[in-house]
């Protein structure tokens, strides 16, 4: 076995490497180029040292970014990395796409300046990248669509549950009218109608307000800030203040923490499910227990009830758009209340849910982000 | 208004002397290409060096994509400046596209300035007719589809990574952020405006007294290009200097320096 020098070790490994060499003076002329490179473009050694720069191996987008970026950041920096280039072959076929790193040679300085340059085929990574570029192109596409679509839903929802409302509102005093002015007269089947029809009229109003509701959820603009969910609760139950007295509820409110949230919405939220625990009663007097859990980057509130409950199954259906487990004749509701929770808890980037059995009461959890710092 | 445009445009000002020499970078990196260069002129002159808006450490909320549609957006930049710090003969030094720049707002206020030097200047970029710009609008075209497809590297995570000087650390820290790096969209546009953009009719406007320092070759703004606008300028002169590239300023800083002293005398 013939033994190496070193150097022709180092003269092997130099030409036989698997990736590109190429040394430049400042002005970018070729003074030195290994075999790999010389194969890739199907140049010979003589055409390229001290005849062609390295940007003259470049496409034009290549070399305009060469005269404008890589010269500038190697002169100044002495050291260039992770550069896209396109390289071409001599006979102007093909397109080989490289990644470039380049450093000045520590022997030199700016004006005697050579700098070695390691060029890597990337075939197939740049063929990954236009497509993750192509992706990200279509992903920012689509998000502008939706987004559109998004806020023409909201306007949409907004206008015709506002603009429902006004005529409902004259159908509604004009059947009020009719029935103090004694023009359904009472046992008749026309009362029995009339009843319905009110009945139905009452049940639109409701919805619909609760769809504007829903719909003011989206158009309102958010305005985040610490807020006691002691006092959003105690809000809430003011406000609750009539149901619970009819209703002898009793409501007993542990500590509550401070969250980073929407004041307005988290009463909003502690009045529908206090004000549903109250609604879906049992035959005992509603006793409502609110409570609280601290975890390391959230808060976990609890609020359980002595409640008629559900079954599990429909843990989550109870919280879908217009979803109800009651007809209407039973228990009124517009089936909006809870989908309005949910949809304030993922404004507040929590989770909600529920468990419950039938006969023993439920229990609502939400969670919630703690203030900032 | 008065710290607005010096922050918009990061005006920084150095020198002992009293005379205005304000310095303006070209397409690509911001006024740090000027680092070889102005300190030769701090002696005598007032040396003030800026970044265009959208680049460097320029403030970049003040890119308005219809305002910077055409090199007169930085021309009025310019003039606010010389209006902003009062500057009145004023040298103004352009590199590469700011060249162009320097003579739009020398053409709209003729009375501020005293001298332009144009560094690897070009009033157009494109073949047409008999004109020679070194570029054929096919080159341009491909040129600005490939930077609108990131083409180059320029998305936020393949901004080129500058190692800095180990001496300076502090310094680097600072490259980091501004040199070479602008937004990708903002690349683009500045590219698109440049390499697009046609001043020949603008050359007649201007008297002001200037210098073409060309280097040779330069495949950006070639010694045809040089010639030409030697030629169509008013009060021009010409200078080759003998270095290779479009940098001259970084490549062969000694030699715009001689050049720029010739001059002025």
């Amino acid at each position: 076995m013939k033994a190496h020098t070193h150097t022709e070790d180092f003269e092997q490994l130099y030409h036989s490497a698997p990736c590109g060499f190429i040394t430049i003076t400042g002005d970018g002329s070729i003074v030195n180029v290994n075999d790999t490179l010389l194969r890739w473009l199907g140049y010979t050694r003589d055409q390229l040292i001290g005849q062609a720069s390295l940007q003259a191996l470049l496409d034009v987008g290549g070399k305009i970014y060469f005269e404008t970026h890589i010269m500038p950041m190697l002169q100044i920096e002495g050291e260039v990395s992770e550069i896209n280039i396109t390289m071409r072959s001599a006979n102007k076929k093909n397109r080989i796409p490289c990644l470039l790193n380049a450093v000045r040679d520590k022997s030199t300085d700016r004006n005697t300046a050579i700098f070695h340059c390691v060029v890597i085929k990337m075939n197939h990574r740049k063929l990954y990248e236009i497509e993750l570029l192509e992706a990200r192109k279509e992903a920012e596409r689509n998000v502008q669509k939706l987004a559109q679509i998004n806020q023409d839903l909201e306007r949409f929802a907004h206008t015709a549950s506002h603009d429902l409302q006004a005529p409902l509102n004259t159908i509604y005093g004009l059947m009020n009218l009719l029935e103090r002015q004694g023009y359904v007269p009472e046992d008749s089947d026309g009362a029995q109608y009339f009843k319905l029809i009110k009945g139905n009229a009452m049940r639109m109003k409701l919805m619909i307000h609760d769809l504007l509701d829903y719909a003011k959820l989206d158009a309102e603009e958010r305005s985040f800030e610490q807020v006691s969910l002691k006092e959003a609760c105690a809000a809430a139950l003011e406000m609750l203040g009539e149901q619970i007295k009819t209703n002898q509820a009793e409501c007993i409110v542990g500590e509550l923490p401070v969250v980073n949230g929407d004041r307005m919405k988290l009463i909003r939220l502690f009045q529908n499910i206090i004000g549903n625990a109250i609604k879906y009663r049992s035959e005992a007097a509603p006793r409502i227990e609110i409570s609280f859990v601290n975890k390391p980057d959230h808060v976990t509130v609890y609020i359980s009830d002595n409640g008629m409950g559900f079954d599990q199954r429909f843990a989550d259906d109870i919280f879908g758009f217009m979803k109800r487990l009651h007809s209407h004749d039973s228990i009124s509701g517009s089936g909006i209340g809870l989908s309005a929770c949910k949809r304030i808890i993922d404004l507040h980037g929590g989770e909600i849910g529920a468990t419950s059995e039938p006969g023993a009461g439920s229990a609502f959890f939400f969670t919630l982000p703690k203030p900032d710092n | 208004m008065a710290n607005s445009v010096i922050q918009r445009n990061n005006v920084n000002i150095s020198g002992k002397g009293t005379q205005p020499m304000v310095f303006a970078h070209g397409y690509g990196c911001d006024q740090t290409m000027w680092r070889f260069v102005a300190p030769a002129f701090e002696e005598d002159f007032k040396v003030v060096k800026f970044d265009h808006v959208g680049s460097g450490k320029s403030d970049l909320q003040a890119y308005d994509f219809t305002k910077y549609n055409s090199l007169q957006g930085y021309a009025d930049d310019v003039n606010e400046i010389c209006e902003e710090l009062d500057l009145n003969n004023v040298i103004f030094v352009g590199h590469s596209v700011s060249s162009m720049i320097g003579i739009l707002a020398a053409a709209s206020n003729p009375e501020r300035f005293a001298k332009l030097v144009l560094v690897g200047p070009s009033p157009c970029y494109i073949n047409k007719g008999n004109y020679v710009g070194g570029f054929e609008q096919s080159d341009i075209d491909e040129l600005v589809a490939t930077l609108e497809s990131n083409y180059l590297g320029w998305s936020s995570y393949i901004t080129p990574v500058i190692i800095g000087d180990p001496d300076k650390p502090e310094f680097s820290e600072e490259l980091n952020t501004s040199f070479c790096s602008m937004k990708p969209e903002i690349a683009k546009h500045f590219a698109k405006v440049t390499f697009t953009s046609d001043n020949r009719n603008d050359l007649q406007r201007v008297q002001t007294p200037s210098l073409i320092i060309q280097s040779h070759p330069d495949v950006i703004a070639p010694v045809e290009v040089g010639k030409f606008l030697h030629n169509q300028l008013k009060n021009s002169a010409y200078e080759q200097i003998s270095t290779v590239g479009h940098c001259p300023h970084l490549t062969a800083p000694d030699h715009v320096i001689a050049a720029m002293r010739r001059f002025i005398k």
